[in-house]
């Protein structure tokens, strides 16, 4: 068995395994918790439902907060955008995805892939040097750094596929795949899972604030 | 100084009772108990607290953090002193690791690699869930995963209650109201007292333990024992406006040390006779009086079925708030640039943001919102108890000065508060920083602008916020 | 049976003009990575070449690497210069049969002990039953014939690696030569069949060298198999603009998109197809519509399927993924559930301490 043939079976596949398993175990592990009850009387009948809208507005700071979180923002938004582009519009990938779950639709040209890439990595890149510049803000725990590693490991070795750079190119795409699988692996596990998390935290703080007649 | 056109004074003005308090609270220290249980129990209780008040919704924000830092943006304490423990994300750390131990969907893992919880962790803790968070929740405004780090933080301070790591000045107030009822003293006979001396010296009646009423009105601690102008304010205002109210001596204490310091059995205790003496009146509204954290303790109380109550529940600036914007409460002009404080307990956590503002409106006020405003207001760093404490004097001053940078911007010569400690914390500031600024509590500026005319008729409470 | 013409001798008398040879040469130089300079030496060292003994041996195989080679429509000088090789062995081509081409083979082998050139195309059975050649084993007979070969060439897939018969569950035990023969210089010539050109380019290199060109980590001569197929192709423009067929009737293969998508192997197969191509030049699998198969890599059999891309996971089911999910709900709700419990039972502990 090759290293591309042990990425491309058994690493893979038992990483969706884990990830699947692991997300699953986890969302269900804390959302199956009870729920507290607030027995007061909301500032108006229906103001509660107006707490879901937190969902959505706050993927965007609020014009009190615009100025402080500017690079943030802008360098998270860079990031999760060009990722996206990355995962759905290179097309290995919408073929690894055809293959898992039948879905398919049209690539982008390579040159728009590669462009994303370098775009999220070197976001990315901005992330980890303000972390590291400002150890007093992040508080960062191992599990930060970790998940940046396996998020920075397919952006790197992906671009270094596609560039045919380092080792052969079935190699380097073996080392790709491998890291993304480590990545799958990691998902259920670190902060990744905010991925699923932000639904809930942000609905139930603008359920809890809208209670109150408060906006947040 | 504070008084615009109070004639004579029967009492001492503000500055005055700030520095009776400040003398007051040295000597709560002395009077804290000391721990009484084995240290492992201690451990035990502060965890099994923890378990008990976890549900789904804090487990979720306990998972949520991403460690941003942008929390950091908008602690006053963090901004402050840029010391990094005091960074709002760090103050939920203990808290998950105890939830990730016992509760969490992987806890036979954390199990594992998570150390135990040492009396120590608790110990450290108690500066960052008492000294240095009041609870104010702004950072729950900037976090991207919108997490309530308040109310965990609320919790933990319930597990240093079970753990006696209460700080001294809490504790001794907290052992006072549990045990004596009480709170500086302030008992059923000084609420009696304080009334005649109005009564007396002011020729203002304030009705106690009338039967019936359509409206109980609370006071608190800080009016019967110092600034007694709060609650001649208040009496002069309701008889202006000719409603029908009352104060109980069985139930008029507004400060409620239970949820101060996160202990909700005493919470409880505290709210039950409030809402037993309503009852028993027939009250339609009760009244909460300047006390920020009043608020939440009986309106945003998520124990008592507000649907069920017969009356409705509101806060001074609400109250006076919607006979003004009713009509019923007229009011002469005010001189001079104003700003308004929102507390955080009534504001950001509570709602009550446009009564206030409509009070300002009816004086005519040169009304101008602070840089941050509304939702977004500074807290004045002595909300949740802090004021109190000694050990968080140089927290609350350092997050003062963004306050009064806050203040200073909108060129008031009046900053309007509307909760007692929010007003000591700002006479406190003042004088340390020698501001200029006036420091008005909003309920007693009402009093002194009523209008000539007042209501003779009976005024019925108006419901809800289309009155 | 070596015999005394030369090279140059042979394909003179077989009309090959001296510009057509020195085009070859040119070809191979290039090849072969050598300096344009060296073109007239390797044309002078070819043409001073004897012919060598060489002994082909067959196993399982299909003959096609065979084919490949001779069937030519024209003759080429790859062609040629395999007829010049004195072909001793070669249980295909030679018109004796049983005992006496045996006995032709144990002749060459004594006559030419230690020089002579072993070319093996077919796997061969671990299993020893399953083929033999006038009652010998195909394993006793490369073990015996190998032994004094100055080098072996594995020719095509199933020699190099096994191929077609090893690929699962692989019935005979087949082994590729490099498997059974440690103690030779062996060199793959992969493909299904390889292109003749490495297989002539190959015995002119050892003509005229003396010795075997430089191998990759898979023991094939990096003059033909040092290049990716991808990065070769004519149709990758079409691949970096994002151009694919995505079926083989559709509007992108009738023009001659990338066939990536349907499951063109190219991106990890090493071979030159892309440059020499078949039938003199003619064309090569991907310029005939469909997609590498990826023939001169290693058990190109049993990596997923033909029309499966490069990128897709080769694993089983996403049946298998559903029940991890599954297995991962009943674990999470459960360890809520007893969250829960434990809860509730701490709720009731702190009542009754109070």
């Amino acid at each position: 068995m090759t290293l591309l043939d042990f990425a491309r079976g058994p690493a893979i596949h038992w990483s969706l395994i884990i990830m699947a398993t692991g997300t699953i175990w986890r969302l269900l592990g804390v959302l199956v918790l009870t729920r507290g009850a607030d027995l007061s009387r909301p500032r108006d009948a229906f103001g509660n439902f107006k707490g879901y809208r937190t969902v959505f507005s706050r993927a965007w700071p609020s014009g009190e907060f615009t100025t402080a979180t500017r690079y943030q923002t802008a360098m998270a938004y860079v990031f999760h955008l060009a990722t996206l582009v990355v995962v759905i519009g290179i097309v290995p990938h919408i073929e690894f995805i055809t293959r898992l779950t039948g879905a398919s639709w049209p690539g982008l040209p390579n040159a728009a892939g590669v462009g994303a890439g370098v775009l999220a990595l070197a976001s990315l890149f901005a992330l980890i040097a303000r972390r590291v510049s400002k150890p007093a803000v992040y508080c960062s725990t191992w599990g930060d750094y970790l998940s940046w590693v396996l998020m920075a490991a397919p952006l790197v070795t992906g671009l270094m596929a596609f560039a045919h750079l380092g080792p052969r190119y079935e190699t380097m795409l073996a080392i790709h795949i491998l890291s993304a699988a480590l990545l799958f692996a990691w998902f259920p596990f670190g902060k990744l899972m905010h991925a699923f998390w932000f639904v809930f935290s942000r609905a139930q703080s603008g359920v809890a604030y809208a209670h109150k007649g408060v906006r947040i | 100084m504070s008084s615009v056109a109070v004639p004579k004074r029967i009492f001492p003005t503000f500055d005055q009772v700030f520095q009776g308090f400040a003398s007051q609270i040295g000597m709560l220290r002395e009077m804290a108990p000391p721990p009484s249980l084995p240290e492992t129990v201690r451990v035990r209780r502060a965890i099994d607290t923890l378990i008990a008040e976890t549900n789904a919704d804090e487990a979720v924000w306990l998972e949520s953090c991403i460690r941003c830092g942008q929390c950091t943006n908008a602690c006053h304490f963090f901004q402050a002193t840029g010391e990094t423990k005091y960074a709002p994300l760090r103050k939920m750390n203990l808290y998950r690791r105890v939830y990730q131990r016992e509760l969490g969907p992987f806890r036979w893992w954390y199990r594992l690699v998570l150390s135990p919880i040492k009396l120590s962790d608790l110990e450290e803790l108690q500066e960052l869930v008492y000294d240095s968070c009041s609870e104010c929740g702004r950072c729950t405004m900037v976090c991207p995963m919108g997490i309530d780090i308040a109310s965990l933080v609320h919790h933990q301070r319930s597990a240093l209650v079970a753990a006696e790591l209460v700080p001294p000045e809490l504790a001794a107030l907290r052992m006072e109201q549990l045990h004596r009822g009480t709170v500086f003293g302030a008992s059923a006979e000084t609420l009696r007292r304080v009334v005649d001396t109005i009564r007396e010296q002011a020729g203002i009646e304030i009705p106690l333990d009338r039967e019936r009423a359509e409206v109980m009105v609370l006071s608190s601690a800080v009016d019967l024992v110092g600034n007694c102008q709060g609650l001649l304010a208040t009496g002069k205002v309701m008889n202006h406006l000719g409603v029908d109210w009352t104060l109980c001596s069985d139930g008029f204490e507004s400060a409620n040390f239970g949820l101060l310091s996160g202990d909700m059995a005493l919470w409880k205790k505290q709210v039950d006779p409030i809402v037993a003496a309503a009852r028993r009146i027939g009250a339609k509204t009760l009244v909460i009086a300047e006390c920020g954290h009043a608020y939440p303790a009986l309106r945003w109380n998520p124990m008592l079925k507000g649907g069920d109550l017969p009356f409705e529940m509101m806060y001074m600036s609400e109250f006076l708030g919607r006979q003004a914007k009713a009509g019923r409460l007229k009011l002469t002009p005010i001189e001079g640039r104003i700003t308004y404080h929102d507390p955080c307990k009534t504001g950001r956590r509570g709602g009550a943001f446009d009564e206030p503002r409509a009070l300002l409106k009816a004086m005519d006020a040169d009304f101008v919102e602070m840089p941050a405003n509304r939702e977004f207001n500074w807290c004045c760093g002595g909300g949740a108890g802090i004021f109190l404490l000694e050990r968080a004097t140089h927290l609350r001053d350092a997050s003062f000065r963004i306050k009064m940078q806050q203040v200073d911007a909108t060129g008031a010569e009046t900053v309007v508060v509307s909760c007692a400690s929010c007003r000591l914390n700002f006479e406190s500031g003042r004088q340390k920083n020698h501001w200029g600024t006036r420091v008005e509590s909003l309920v007693e500026l009402v009093a002194e602008h009523l209008g000539d005319e007042p209501h003779t008729g009976r005024v019925m409470p108006i419901r809800g916020e289309a009155a | 049976m070596t015999t005394g013409e030369t090279l140059g001798e042979f394909l003179g008398r077989q009309g090959v003009s001296r510009r057509a040879f020195l085009k070859f040469c040119s070809a191979m130089a290039s090849m072969m990575a050598l300096p344009a300079a060296s073109v007239s030496a390797l044309a002078d060292a070819l043409e001073q070449a004897r012919r060598p003994s060489v002994i082909w041996l067959s196993f399982q195989e299909c003959t096609g690497c065979t084919e490949a080679l001779t069937r030519s429509n024209t003759p080429s000088i790859e062609g040629l210069i395999f007829d010049f090789i004195s072909l001793d062995y070669h249980h295909t081509l030679q018109a004796a049969s049983g005992a006496a081409a045996e006995a032709a083979r144990e002749e060459a082998m004594h006559e030419n002990a230690g020089q002579y050139l072993l070319l093996v195309d077919g796997s061969i059975p671990s299993v020893k039953a399953y083929s033999t050649i006038a009652g010998i084993s195909n394993l006793d007979m490369l073990k015996d014939s190998a032994a004094g070969a100055a080098a072996i060439i594995a020719i095509g897939t199933c020699a190099a690696y096994g191929g077609l018969p090893k690929a699962a569950p692989n019935p005979t035990g087949a082994m590729s030569v490099e498997e059974i023969i440690t103690d030779r210089p062996i060199v793959n010539i992969p493909g299904c069949p390889p292109l003749p050109l490495a297989i002539t380019g190959l015995i002119a290199h050892y003509l005229t060298m003396g010795s075997m060109p430089e191998l990759d980590r898979l023991g094939r001569p990096l003059a033909f198999y040092g290049e990716n197929i991808h990065d070769r192709c004519y149709r990758r423009p079409f691949y970096d603009r994002g151009l694919f067929a995505e079926t083989f009737d559709d509007e992108g293969a009738r023009r001659g998109w990338c066939l990536y998508k349907l499951g063109c192997k190219a991106p990890e197969t090493y071979n030159a197809c892309a440059q020499v191509k078949w039938n003199q030049g003619t064309s090569f699998p991907i310029q005939s519509g469909h997609g590498c198969i990826g023939c001169s890599e290693p058990n190109f059999w049993d990596k997923g399927g033909i029309y499966d891309s490069v990128a897709m996971g080769q694993f089983g089911s996403g049946p298998k993924i559903a029940v991890a999910a599954s297995v991962g709900a009943v674990a999470g709700a459960g360890a809520a559930l007893l969250a829960r419990d434990k809860k509730h039972k701490t709720e009731t502990k702190m009542h009754s301490d109070e």
